[in-house]
Formats: C-alpha cells, sequence, structure tokens
C-alpha cells in the first residue's frame, strides 16, 4: 500500500496545532465537499481530506502517525509496523463508519472503494488497537449506486463489488473483496436509500452484522431530465403540427405512445403524459416541451409556401 | 482472489415509510438534537405514534442526508444546513431549466 502524507493533504505543517488543522480541515472541506462543489473529482479530495482530519484532530492518532517519522513520502510503499499503536492510550472509539462516500460499482465495470484508504485502515481500522473498541454489534455501512434512467423506470439487477477491511488471525488488516447480487427494484429516485440487510460490517460476538445502504444516484440522461419521479422530454413538431394539431408518436421510459397534440400549439408549450414518469405511488409524470422546428426556405417551393404565408396571414410575432 | 457472489434482498426506503429517529440518526450519522433541531424547523413532516417516539418519513432521507453532512463536515448549524440545501436545489432546477431551454434553441 502506498503512504499517506496527512499534513500534505491538509496543506499544513507537521508542527500545526490543533486550531491550524481544523482551520485547514474546514477550507478544503468546504471547497471540496461533494454536496456543495463543482470542483473535477471533489468527492476523491474530500475523501482524502476528511481522512487526514480524522488522524490529525485526534491527539491520540496523530501522535501514533507521527511516530511513523517525517522521513516518509506520499505514494512510498509501505506496510505498517507490527508495533504500531503499542504504548498509547485508546478512548476505544472506533473510527466512525463512512458516511455514503463510497462508491459501489457494478460488476461490469469500476472498481470499488471504502470509506477509508487502505493505508487508514492498517492503521487505524478495526483489529489494530485504535479500532478495538467500540460496538460490540456490526456497523453500517453506505455506499452510492449508479442507475441510468431506464434502470431505474424498470428495474434491474446488479452485481456489486465490495470489500472491506477484515482482520487476519495473525492481527493484520486486509481488505476483503466479495460480491452481492441485489434486485433494485422499479421506481428507485435520486437519493433514495436501498438497505440490504447483513451486508454491513459483521459484529463481534453474536450481535447482528451490520447493514448495507445503497445510496441510488440516478446518472443525467441525453434525453430525459429528472426531477423526483416526473421527466421531461424535448418534442420537435413541425410548425403545421403545432397549429393544426396532429397525433404523433412521442417517446416515454415505456416505449413510444401516440399522443395527440391540440391545435394552436407554441413552440415551449409542455403537455403531460400522466403516469409515464418513474413508478410510484403515485407514478411521476412526464412532460413534453415541444420544439416547433421550421422547414428550410431551401426549395422554390418553400419559399413559395412562407411568401404565400407572409402575404396572406397578416402575422407579426412582435405585436402585443 | 476468488470472490463469492450472494443474491440479497434489497428494501427501498421509499413514500410510505416512515422510520425512528433513533434509526434516522444512525442513517444520517446524525445527533437526535440536530435531527430534532431539524424538524422543529419544518423541514419535513413527523409523527408521534407513541409519546416520545418520533418518526419521520423514508422520502425525507436523501435531504436530511445531505444536511447532516453539511452540518457534520462542514460546521455549519441546522438553520444554515437548510438554507444551503434548499439554495442547492433551486440551483438545480435552474440548471434543469436552462439545460431544456437551450435544448429548445438548439439547432435554431
Amino acid at each position: 500500500m502506498e503512504f499517506r502524507d496527512y499534513y500534505k493533504l491538509l496543506g499544513v505543517e507537521r508542527t500545526a496545532g490543533a486550531d491550524q488543522i481544523k482551520s485547514a480541515y474546514r477550507r478544503l472541506a468546504r471547497k471540496f465537499h461533494p454536496d456543495v462543489s463543482k470542483v473535477a473529482n471533489a468527492e476523491a479530495r474530500f475523501k482524502e481530506v476528511q481522512e487526514a482530519y480524522e488522524v490529525l484532530k485526534d491527539p491520540e492518532k496523530r501522535a501514533a502517525y507521527d511516530q511513523l517519522g517525517s522521513d516518509w513520502k506520499a505514494g512510498q510503499q509501505f506496510r505498517a509496523p507490527p508495533d504500531f499503536g503499542s504504548g498509547y492510550e485508546f478512548d476505544g472509539a472506533p473510527p466512525r463508519s463512512g458516511r455514503g462516500r463510497a462508491r459501489a460499482a457494478p460488476a461490469d465495470g469500476g472498481a470499488s472503494e471504502e470509506d477509508y484508504s487502505e493505508f487508514f485502515s492498517s492503521l487505524f481500522g478495526r483489529g489494530t488497537p485504535f479500532g478495538a473498541g467500540g460496538m460490540p454489534g456490526g456497523r453500517d455501512h453506505h455506499a452510492r449506486i449508479d442507475i441510468e434512467l431506464e434502470e431505474a423506470y424498470s428495474g434491474t439487477t446488479r452485481t456489486l463489488e465490495l470489500q472491506r477491511p477484515e482482520v487476519k488471525p495473525d492481527g493484520t488488516v486486509e481488505l476483503r473483496r466479495h460480491a452481492v447480487r441485489v434486485t433494485i427494484p422499479a421506481g428507485v429516485t435520486q437519493g433514495q436509500l436501498i438497505r440490504l440487510a447483513g451486508q454491513g460490517s459483521p459484529s463481534h460476538g453474536k450481535a447482528p452484522a451490520g447493514d448495507l445502504y445503497l445510496e441510488a444516484n440516478i446518472l443525467p440522461n441525453r434525453q430525459y431530465q429528472l426531477d423526483g419521479r416526473d421527466v421531461t422530454v424535448t418534442l420537435a413538431v413541425a410548425p403545421w403540427e403545432a397549429a393544426l394539431g396532429a397525433t404523433i408518436t412521442a417517446p416515454t421510459l415505456g416505449g413510444p405512445v401516440d399522443m395527440r397534440i391540440p391545435p394552436g400549439s407554441q413552440a415551449g408549450q409542455k403537455l403531460r403524459l400522466r403516469g409515464r414518469g418513474l413508478p410510484g405511488n403515485p407514478a411521476g409524470d412526464e412532460y413534453l416541451q415541444l420544439k416547433v422546428v421550421l422547414p428550410r426556405a431551401d426549395t422554390p417551393q418553400a419559399k413559395a409556401l412562407y411568401e404565400e404565408m407572409r402575404d396572406k396571414l397578416n402575422f407579426n410575432p412582435r405585436a402585443g | 482472489m476468488r470472490i463469492t457472489t450472494q443474491t440479497v434482498q434489497a428494501q427501498v426506503l421509499g413514500e410510505g415509510d416512515w422510520i425512528a429517529v433513533t434509526e434516522v440518526s444512525q442513517l444520517c450519522h446524525i445527533g437526535a438534537h440536530d435531527l430534532h433541531e431539524l424538524v422543529e424547523l419544518g423541514v419535513f413532516a413527523h409523527r408521534e405514534p407513541h409519546a416520545g417516539e418520533w418518526q419521520v418519513p423514508a422520502a425525507a432521507l436523501p435531504r436530511l442526508r445531505v444536511m447532516a453532512r453539511l452540518m457534520r463536515d462542514l460546521g455549519v448549524n441546522a438553520s444554515g444546513a437548510v438554507l444551503a440545501v434548499e439554495l442547492l436545489e433551486a440551483q438545480r432546477q435552474l440548471q434543469r431549466r436552462i439545460a431544456s431551454l437551450e435544448q429548445l434553441l438548439e439547432e435554431e
């Protein structure tokens, strides 16, 4: 595993006081907090900053970390010394559980991460003096799962590859990978929590294992815009379809449907298809925003038609 | 490394579900005091089926989790977190509106 320079991550000197560390953390947390930041890769940066603060704000952890010495450089290959953490007194509190920052990726692609780095887990996680005490029951884990809008509409089955630190018989910690296959029902909305009972951390003793909570993240869709359970789609129509009314085929998440455009419709107007959004109780609606597309006047016939409209309609779009 | 795959049952916490405050505290990593403060600010509905046992709707969890994160990570108080979330939601709504209008203007 690679060494992490927590001081460098927070941008403080090794001699920095608690106030300086807190101030640096607050500044960086504001900058990279995934709920408010627009910075690229904000989530990963925030996790690093949070992990650094987790160690440096705690006098016991910081002292133990400092014992590793100042010669280590970020990214250097590292292995925790066997006596790491000995000689300190602990309050028995394990590192708090993650808060939804871990990302659970589908098996058909990306990697998965725990809330803390392997470096942190090896020094301060369970199975170490710092993580030895605490709750007898298993901890809940949180992860985020990316879902396509179409999958949210129809439901999907995913295999999630997860990893969590486990204590080996020799007391060292290793990240163990496991996979869970989970059926996500139709109608999941943005931010909704999906509970997988017993898939969190195993407990000490006979207490039940914690649960794994997946926070649904519906990915942006090129065609549909999602707002709660409602979706909006732009629908191109010809001027005569808008003016005279027409029956046209409109896309919906459940497949194309025929719908009637009322006569006299205008560009930008929204038509509602009730219950055609994400399933639920009640189901969301689909809104079709009309976009009137003008035919080009690039043939003599088209030009003649436009000229005829100009001469006969007495229409001024800028009037009142 | 060999990976075992286990099939598990998912439970979506959604509309119609009510969750005890103690569980919400765990899910959102927020103290009971802060949670009660958010309830008092009227951010979401709550009910009390038995004296002293508060419940909140599961549908409020996504917003609550963001508020709790802002309070915990950025040190803002409950009112600040509510204000931030409302502003973020308004910002996203405006961004959606802009995207929608831009789409209308495309190819014109």
